[in-house]
């Protein structure tokens, strides 16, 4: 029995690495835009037998420097990609929007947060509850690592490119973090819309300007707070027509319509949405 | 059986195995696969070290492949400023951190240990000291994950709502605590295993010269076990410094924590800092290692990190041996 399992495990192996020689589109970045982009290859392969794409995690960062380097074919991040990195010639596609809200341990007492009173809480000027409404209690920020592409967002949209306190909670996963949030009386932080959507029995949301964060938000242009996912190629570091191909094929199969409506059953919105707006992110 | 005896089976004419050809050569072929594992295991082991020096030692020398500026050491090891976006890489937090915690929790779970192997190997009846052996045995096992989730959605949230109705309770308490509890079950084993290996005589000896049992444990079987009851808890320490995932879930992950207390006006800055979010070599390397380009000084220098809890571990391991030979009779 052993030897038979080890027999099939080694040929699993040589089938893996032999489908990898063939002409497989890698695909590295964002553990966040993983899902997403897994069922597009999933659905591209099927409609496209003989075609291989690959989809692993790494971070946006990771993808984005691999995408550069040529060792993907196709980075996914959540952030936009370095000056260097545009300057070596990549190229971006916007596949989905993804919206942000402001979540709090349900305790607070505060349901709407100005775009000023944000910033401030977020930066350490505002350091309890009372200073916006809410209950005689300190603010506990819970924020994502410094290499964190949802830190990059909230960073940009909601401190406007100040530094955060220095006094904050940091969790390494969005799912950490509504944890955190859940647990510790006076919580506050940032996460993309669909986890609270998930979690509305352990957090609360909290409004940005007056506006409580939804598709139809974001849609009408009343909301803000919301960022693009996307997905980058280096046309100098794709050298092979196949892959060249395949690669183009992907990406337009990603943005076309028929596939966009999928993107809102997994908690983005389709980039035709937002086209009209005027975006920061 | 006697020297220079003929062996008994050779008398009654059994068959003595003969040392044909086919013996020796597979002798010979054994020897080579126990080299040839042997060799691959120290070959793994250096592949690692090296892995870890040439990417560490990256960001305080220009080598091929780094893609920002070179550190100089003191800017790394003598700064407490980590902002590494904004271009400062002190990692003295890091380094405090990851002591001060690993020192919290040997200093809760050596006493408990020790003391519960005294109680396993000395004084519970039969019936107990199996049961217990057999759940300590069980508990080194469980994976640290699991006590990470019991102090994220445990202990956190109950400290906080106890005592701190204010603050996040994350912080160096909670986690040496769940620390202590994740190392006391290897330090309880070695200790038991000190104490019974230790001569019946020396209690008994104790017990006639008229000590009490509390005496007898205090004045004779603690100092004679010393040398393996420290080995206990530097491999319970050990244990402790390169715990990530647990410590993570409960520490908060700040790496600012030294500059935050530096400007707090507490009046008990001691307290305080137990109850302040901060973090420790191994958790940021679990937090930010995967997520930062290589080759960046960022990343050079988070695998210098890497390389420090290596000769830390190592710097312990050899401890361990030292005390191990020690003393012991």
């Amino acid at each position: 029995m052993k030897i038979r399992f080890l027999a099939q495990t080694i040929l699993a192996g040589l089938l893996v690495t032999g489908a990898a020689q063939a002409q497989t589109v890698t695909v590295m970045g964002s553990t966040a835009l993983g899902p997403i982009v897994k069922k597009a290859a999933d659905d591209y392969m099927k409609a496209h037998p003989g075609v291989q794409i690959a989809v692993s995690g790494g971070g946006s960062m990771t993808g984005l420097n691999q995408v550069t380097s040529g060792g993907c074919h196709i980075g996914i991040s959540d952030v936009y990609a370095t000056p260097d990195q545009d300057k070596a010639g990549v190229k971006n596609y916007n596949i989905v929007v993804q919206p942000f809200t402001l979540i709090a341990h349900p305790g607070v007492g505060v349901g709407n947060l100005t775009a000023q009173q944000a910033e401030q809480v977020f930066t350490g000027k505002i350091n309890n509850w009372k200073e916006v409404g809410g209950k005689d209690q300190k603010i506990v920020r819970v924020i994502r690592p410094e290499s964190s592409g949802t830190r990059a967002v909230q960073k940009k949209v909601i401190l406007h490119d100040q530094d955060f306190s220095k006094n904050v909670l940091i969790q390494d996963s969005t799912g950490a973090v509504v944890t955190a949030v859940a647990t510790t009386p006076g919580a506050i932080s940032f996460v993309e819309l669909e986890h609270l959507e998930k979690n509305k029995a352990r957090v609360a949301g909290i409004a940005y300007n007056g506006v409580a964060c939804s598709n139809e938000a974001v849609k009408s242009g009343k909301y803000p707070v919301f960022s693009f996912g996307h997905a980058y190629t280096n046309p100098a570091k794709l050298s092979d027509p196949k892959v060249k191909q395949t690669v183009d094929g992907f990406l337009a199969f990603i943005l076309s319509h028929e596939f966009q409506q999928n993107v809102l059953k997994a908690g983005y919105l389709p980039v035709d949405y937002v086209k009209s707006l005027k975006t920061k992110l | 059986m006697e020297a220079g005896q003929e062996p008994p089976f050779a008398a009654t004419g059994a068959p003595v195995l003969q040392h044909s050809r086919f013996h020796r050569l597979s002798d010979r072929w054994a020897h080579l696969a126990f080299l040839a594992c042997s060799l691959l295991v120290v070959g793994l082991i250096g592949g690692i070290l090296f892995f870890l020096a040439s990417r560490g030692l990256a960001a305080f020398w220009p080598v091929a492949g780094n893609t920002g500026r070179t550190l100089s050491l003191s800017e790394v090891f003598l700064s407490t400023d980590w902002a590494p976006s904004s271009d400062h890489f002190g990692i003295v937090p890091f380094i405090a951190g990851s002591l001060g915690v690993t020192g919290l929790a040997l200093l809760i779970a050596a006493p408990a240990g020790i003391l519960t192997g005294v109680f396993i190997a000395k004084l519970a009846p039969t019936w107990m000291r199996n049961l217990m052996r057999q759940v300590m045995d069980l508990l080194v096992g469980i994976p640290s994950v699991v006590y990470g989730i019991f102090g994220l959605t445990v202990v956190l949230p109950f400290v906080s709502g106890t005592w701190l109705a204010e603050a996040p309770a994350s912080g160096f308490a909670v986690a040496a605590l769940i620390l202590a509890v994740m190392i006391v079950p290897t330090i309880v084993s070695l200790s038991t295993d000190a104490f019974e290996s230790l001569p019946t005589s020396l209690d008994e000896g104790a017990q006639a010269l008229g000590s009490s049992r509390w005496q007898a444990i205090w004045h004779v079987l603690i100092p004679a076990a010393r040398p393996r009851l420290l080995t206990a808890a530097v491999l319970g320490l050990g244990r402790a410094i390169g715990e990530a995932m647990a410590v993570q879930m409960v520490i908060g992950n700040n790496p600012q924590w030294m500059a935050l207390m530096r400007e707090s006006t507490d009046r008990a800055p001691f307290l305080r800092a137990l109850f302040t979010p901060a973090a420790t070599l191994t958790t940021e390397l679990v937090q930010e290692l995967p997520n930062t380009p290589a080759g960046s000084p960022w990343n050079n220098v988070l695998f210098a990190m890497g390389l420090l809890l290596y000769l830390l571990t190592m710097v312990l391991i050899l401890a361990t041996r030292r005390l191990g030979r020690g003393k012991e009779a």
